[in-house]
């Protein structure tokens, strides 16, 4: 609650600090530290959602920066239920905010394997981390081989620059 | 409406029947809400009709006196019908309905039908399949009214939020809608709008904003304003309720607005923050108790108009004005709305989908824990395993 408060009270700086920060993995937290040498591919979409892929052929999924700065603050994260599977598009959660449901959805085919549950008492991880401790679901992915072909997958380049096209 | 008000009555029903039909029908068509014992529904009646009329006004004589000459009963109910349904309205058959939605372009959509499942469906199905492209021109408005009910987000604890009992005993449906938000109650009274636009162009504010300001245009004498959540207030009181639903490059603000509802009957349908005895622990979405009022406007038609005005002007075409069409349910309709209508009237969805939570019984001091909507520990063993829609039944506190 502190936190929060603090949040707010120093609105206008934290709205600068975001401006400046990218749409980069977290170096600290799970998606990137689940193989000790980091994932083997990070990927994004146009729908604003990342994908760290690993060795073992599992992908940590998220939403961007970016997008978690439009919604604002989080309040509820709808997280998927284990074993589901999903076709590349499909919805795999929600995050709700400031009275939004957003959907999020897979970046590729595959079965959901673990759900972040840190997003159920704490949703304003997606806010604080969203490329780290505030990664959403942990898939298998269905194709880990095409992940380089697969269309509509982007750099983190390619992504910040269909960001700077839209504007 | 239902299927055999316009198709059946034709195919030869017992003419019995047939007449029986034609007295419900009368009572269930929007035209006469209440028998005519409140000037509200008569005045409004007559605006409608006198609205719609096509010039040569053979068509839409309400007066079925008039143009009585039928070669026998069943013609005559068919006329009845004829007039009571078709007094103008461009009414879009499902096809239409379906080439419009998936079309480029802008348009007003308003639902002749008071069924919330049917109006909640119609709207997702029309959210789901606008097209989205770099030059989103597809922008489209939404009207309807629902029957008394009581509509939670999709992302609420329902018997948190809602006294349940009460909605059966006062005849309001429960619904779980499919964006997200707090809980709100819904009745003739009550004009629901809602604003499809692209995710790129999305903010929060922007649809209301239009409302004050197409309000205030026409009305200077009120006192229009936007809160710090982004609501309407009327001399600082709640008037309209927001919620957003953001999916496929797209995203919807939907509201409520208040315009004669009968507030009187709100009243302990939604849940106050706190009632003694339980403690609840859960991550769901809470709602924010407001103070609420009507609107000082004469007819949901009224709201309705002015919307569709200050829309056709903020986005101004060449040789033309935005169009606005009609849904009846008995017509618009087709397999992705009735499986969206089906899935929003299951248990599955109402009862054993929304978030995870604790609650603590005083009484007993009983401790549940209920995963999507099954209770998964408790200190009644015996009811692992069960619905906690089933075990509430025991606990009336909890409805």
């Amino acid at each position: 609650m502190f936190s929060r408060t603090l949040l707010r009270t120093i609105n206008p700086l934290r709205i600068s600090v975001r401006a400046q920060s990218s749409n980069a993995l977290s170096k600290a937290a799970l998606p990137f530290t689940y193989s000790p040498s980091g994932p083997s591919a990070v990927k994004y979409t146009t729908q604003h959602e990342w994908l760290a892929a690993h060795a073992d052929g599992t992908a940590f999924l998220g939403i961007t920066k970016y997008a978690s700065d439009a919604l604002g603050d989080a309040t509820y994260v709808e997280l998927p239920e284990k074993e589901t599977q999903l076709e590349a598009g499909e919805a795999y959660g929600s995050v709700e905010s400031v009275k939004s449901a957003s959907e999020v959805y897979q970046p590729v085919a595959g079965e959901i394997i673990e759900a972040n549950d840190k997003l159920e008492s704490q949703p304003q991880l997606i806010n604080s981390d969203p490329l780290g401790e505030g990664w959403i679901a942990r898939i298998k992915i269905a194709e880990p081989d095409s992940l380089e072909t697969q269309e509509g997958l982007l750099t983190l380049e390619q992504y910040e620059r269909s960001l700077k096209e839209d504007e | 409406m239902s299927l055999f008000a316009s198709r059946g009555l034709r195919l030869g029903l017992p003419l019995r029947l047939s007449l029986q039909c034609r007295r419900r029908l009368v009572q269930q068509t929007p035209f006469d809400l209440d028998e005519g014992e409140d000037e509200k529904y008569r005045s409004l009646n007559n605006m409608y009709v006198d609205m719609f009329t096509q010039k040569n006004g053979e068509k839409a004589s309400a007066n079925v006196g008039e143009a009585r000459n039928p070669v026998n009963e069943l013609d005559e109910v068919n006329q009845e019908i004829d007039q009571l349904y078709n007094v103008g309205y461009d009414s879009v058959t499902a096809l239409e309905l379906e080439n419009l939605v998936k079309s480029e372009g802008r348009f007003v959509l308003q639902s002749l039908s008071t069924d919330p499942y049917y109006n909640l469906a119609l709207e997702d199905y029309v959210f789901r399949h606008t097209p989205i492209n770099d030059n989103f021109s597809s922008h489209r408005l939404l009207f309807y009214k629902n029957d008394n009910c009581v509509v939670i987000g999709k992302n609420q604890t329902v018997w948190k939020e809602v006294f349940l009992n009460n909605l059966v005993h006062r005849g309001y449906e429960f619904i779980r809608r499919l964006s997200g938000g707090g809980a709100v109650v819904h009745d003739l009274g009550n004009v629901n709008y809602s604003f499809i636009t692209s995710r790129k162009e999305f903010d929060r504010e922007f649809f209301n904003k239009l409302i004050v300001k197409w309000l205030t245009n026409k009305y200077p004498e009120m006192a229009l304003h936007l809160n710090s959540r982004g609501d309407i207030t009327l001399n600082g009181d709640k008037v309209s309720g927001s919620a957003f639903k953001i999916a496929k490059g797209k995203a919807y603000h939907h509201g409520t607005m208040l315009i004669h509802s009968n507030l009187q009957n709100f009243k302990g349908l939604l849940k106050p923050d706190h009632i003694d005895g339980l403690t609840w622990s859960c991550n769901s979405v809470d709602s924010v108790r407001s103070k609420v009022t009507n609107m000082s406007l004469k007819s949901a038609q009224e709201f309705i108009d002015t919307c569709v005005a200050g829309f056709q002007n903020h986005f101004p075409l060449v040789n033309n004005m935005i169009p606005v069409y009609y849904c009846d349910q008995s017509v618009a309709i087709n397999d992705d709305i009735q499986n969206t209508m089906s899935k929003l009237k299951s248990d599955e969805w109402k009862y054993l989908s929304g978030p995870n939570f604790r609650v603590n019984i005083d009484e007993g001091n009983h401790d549940i824990s209920v995963q999507k909507g099954i209770i998964v520990d408790s200190t009644i063993p015996s009811t692992v395993g069960m619905s906690f829609e089933d075990f509430a039944q025991d606990f009336p506190q909890l409805l």
